[in-house]
């Protein structure tokens, strides 16, 4: 998957071009659930996704291995990290996912990039008015 | 035909060293095909607040314009044209997605680029090609014109061509974002009195940041990013955009890599800076602005005086829905990613990375 | 690529549900939707088809796309289910009023027919039962060149399980046989919590064995061409088009029986 075009001069100047190399994705997340009061901890949120995970993929699915980077409780987003083989995987999990304790639920998959940099200058979220 | 689950779409890196001082740096040829800059992130580390000259570097950016329901035609109008035939106006579509609507980009060298779906193409007739990234059919094409071109000044061919299609055939209006050379302002007012429009400082948010954990090669021997090419940050570049990423995304890497809810860890050696200002601007960005931006930071790190944390870096944004970035066609495939990222060091050199994704040509 | 768009939200009659519906697809970045009105005859008597509520009574002004300033647009559409052949009339002046008119055949000949003959825009398949048949490549590329698509609705997969597992299943099948062309994926949502984002539906696709391409085309560029197979077939190939020229005295003909209404408009 790499393809190297190495300048090797004596000068310090080097280049090299890496495709598809990412190792991992990172998600930008939000859970909206029904009755918006509900709250969930870290690790609840992380056990949900798991849930999911084992739900449409079973036990094979369930050991896909993602970090929950960074989760702010008041507004349920979520910064996911996972391999970049497991991206689509993760992915149509948190899709399928539509109950939390018996309420409705919906994952809004904000962003979606295989550089965590890119989730902090997204020019969509540009607001001029 | 099951597509494979574990595959996912393109994306490029290119990562450099380099140095100021080498005559064939290309840093800023560089810098200017990004084209659109929509967010400047600077990281300095030891450091507690901006010295004078760099803050009003960062707070000097000029301001910038969005005029409502532009009609496209009068990018083409005589006084305007006059303007662009200067140099260093720059404009892109704003409220538009590139993978779905129309876009619009002016770039400074007076190069006009539209990314059109079929419909609007047809009725345009005017001379384009398919876009690189189509699927199966051909549902969009871009059409290149140069502004500063003698078919394209007032009455000439070209000229009439584009405006009798931008008039009567696909009277195309979009939100559009300006950013004019300095004292340019002067020159535009015919056209901003034509439309509803508001001028725009770009934000500025500063960060002060304490016991950041940051790799050992950044915080003892910096220069040796850049001279020994077998350190992991540098041969993995990867794992300092992740690392860079987690400081400007506030992510915390304080984990151990057993933990339940994240194994993100600062890649190791690593070492605890005190302090660290992080930096951001945001809005439309004009090159002049950045370029001299970076030229404050190399003035800031060669003046400071030489301790182990003594680095810079600078990150820019481009913006997803340009149609042109890397001096070639942009697309959105599910996410338009296109940013550089520079790490300075005081002998002059430095680290640079330009990504692309799914739908870009390899960045220069 | 056009503009994303989700052909299949229910309609129901709780009109702040279906506001709030259109609302959540609006912010979710589609600018195009369909409220589906499914009518399912049983075979005993004849039942009336149901007619749309017009869009300007339903929301005095419509959401802005996300991240867009202009407003979402908002479709009227028709599904028959059909048990039987003579459930679908091709001559029904009640399905003039639909801009979009689709047909979920439960059979293997009724869904032939649907392919190759009927006039129609859309040809459902199931996500709630296991397939009751095979698709033949036959019919399938028939309806293809006559520019039908088939849609498969994902809510049916959020719900429950095992529909999930129908729709998987029911989608790859569909997927070997008309290889990822001229299919849409659509909600057929009845909650907004139960819609999903266009990019969502893309990954989605790679699921029913849709190509990253191929599902993004299906959630933008194939609607987009359905849409305007509606526009050619209302308009006889897009050259005549018909219009209404009795509004003066429309209310009176509300009042009649639909039989007799549906007659009177037709010998005009």
């Amino acid at each position: 998957m790499r393809r190297a075009d190495k300048k090797d001069e004596p000068a310090v100047y080097q280049r090299v071009v890496l495709k598809n190399a990412s190792p991992y994705h990172y998600l930008k997340v939000c859970l909206v659930v029904e009755d918006d009061s509900t709250r969930l901890s870290a690790v609840e949120l992380k056990q949900f996704i798991i849930t999911g995970l084992n739900s449409l993929y079973g036990e094979v699915g369930a050991a896909l291995t993602f970090d929950l980077l960074k989760y702010d409780e008041d507004t349920l987003t979520a910064l996911l990290r996972v391999y970049s083989r497991g991206l689509v995987k993760l992915w149509s999990s948190l899709t399928l996912l539509g109950s939390y304790q018996n309420q409705a639920c919906a994952f809004r998959v904000l962003q979606v990039s295989p550089y965590l940099l890119a989730l902090t200058g997204n020019s969509r979220e540009l607001q001029l008015d | 035909m099951s597509a494979d689950l574990e595959r996912t779409p393109r994306n490029l890196l290119v990562s450099e060293r380099s140095s100021f001082l080498d005559p064939k740096n290309r840093i800023s040829s560089q810098l200017v095909q990004l084209h659109f800059n929509y967010k400047v992130c600077v990281l300095l580390p030891e450091c507690s607040s901006a010295p004078s000259h760099l803050d009003s570097a960062l707070n000097t950016f000029s301001s910038f314009y969005l005029i409502r329901n532009l009609p496209l035609y009068e990018l083409l109008d005589t006084h305007f044209l006059e303007t662009v035939r200067h140099g260093g106006v720059s404009g892109l579509s704003y409220r538009t997605r590139l993978d779905e609507d129309n876009c619009v980009a002016l770039m400074p060298n007076g190069r006009l680029s539209l990314s059109l779906d079929k419909d609007s193409f047809e009725l345009l007739g005017v001379e384009g090609k398919p876009s690189r990234f189509n699927h199966r059919a051909k549902s969009r094409f871009v059409v290149c014109v140069d502004l500063t071109d003698s078919s394209m000044a007032p009455g000439g061919r070209g000229h009439q061509r584009l405006v009798t299609g931008l008039t009567s055939r696909l009277p195309l209006k979009t939100d559009f974002l300006m950013s004019l050379p300095a004292g340019g302002g002067a020159s535009v007012q015919a056209l901003l009195s034509r439309y509803d429009w508001s001028e725009h400082r770009p934000e500025v948010i500063s960060c002060s940041l304490t016991d950041l954990l940051c790799p050992s090669p950044l915080t003892s021997d910096p220069s040796s990013l850049t001279s020994d090419p077998s350190s992991p940050l540098t041969s993995d570049p990867h794992r300092l955009l992740e690392w860079l990423g987690a400081v400007h995304a506030a992510v915390s890497c304080e984990n151990s890599s057993s933990s339940f809810l994240s194994s993100l860890v600062c890649p190791e050696p690593n070492k605890k800076l005190s302090h660290a200002l992080s930096v951001s601007v945001c809005g439309l960005l004009s090159h002049q602005d950045v370029q001299k931006l970076i030229q404050e930071i190399r003035v800031y790190l060669s003046v400071s005086p030489p301790g182990p944390a003594s680095w810079a870096s600078v990150t820019l944004h481009g913006f997803v829905d340009s149609p042109v970035s890397w001096g070639g066609e942009h697309g959105v495939l599910r996410g338009g990613d296109n940013f550089l990222s520079l790490t300075m060091f005081p002998d002059q050199s430095y680290l640079l990375h330009l990504a692309g994704g799914a739908q870009d040509t390899c960045p220069p | 690529m056009s503009v994303f768009m989700d052909l299949n939200v229910n309609y129901t009659a709780d009109k702040s549900r279906l506001q709030s519906l259109i609302e959540t697809a609006a912010h979710l970045g589609f600018s195009t939707v369909a409220i589906n009105y499914v009518f399912e005859p049983t075979a005993k008597k004849k039942q009336e088809i149901p007619s749309p509520t017009p869009i300007s009574e339903l929301m005095d002004s419509l959401p802005v796309v996300q991240g867009r300033s202009r407003p979402i647009r908002v479709l009227n559409r028709l599904t028959i289910v059909m048990s039987d052949a003579s459930h679908f009339r091709p001559t029904a002046v009640e399905y003039r009023r639909y801009d979009l008119l689709a047909v979920q055949p439960t059979t293997e000949k009724l869904f032939h027919a649907a392919c190759m003959i009927y006039d129609v825009d859309i040809i459902c398949i199931s996500v709630t039962e296991k397939l009751p048949f095979f698709f033949k490549r036959a019919p399938v590329n028939g309806a293809i060149e006559r520019g039908l698509v088939f849609e498969v609705s994902y809510s049916a997969a959020i719900r429950d399980s095992t529909m999930r597992r129908y729709t998987i299943a029911n989608a790859v099948c569909l997927m070997e046989t008309c290889k990822g062309k001229s299919v849409i994926l659509s909600s057929a949502a009845e909650k907004p919590l139960e819609l999903r984002g266009p990019y969502d539906i893309t990954n989605l696709g790679l699921l029913f064995g849709l190509s990253e391409g191929e599902a993004k085309e299906a959630v933008s560029s194939t609607c987009r061409s359905v849409v305007l197979h509606a526009e050619t077939r209302k308009t006889a190939s897009g050259i005549v088009h018909t219009v209404k020229s009795c509004s003066q005295s429309a209310p009176a003909d509300c009042e009649a029986p639909p039989a007799k209404r549906a007659r009177s408009q037709l010998t005009e």
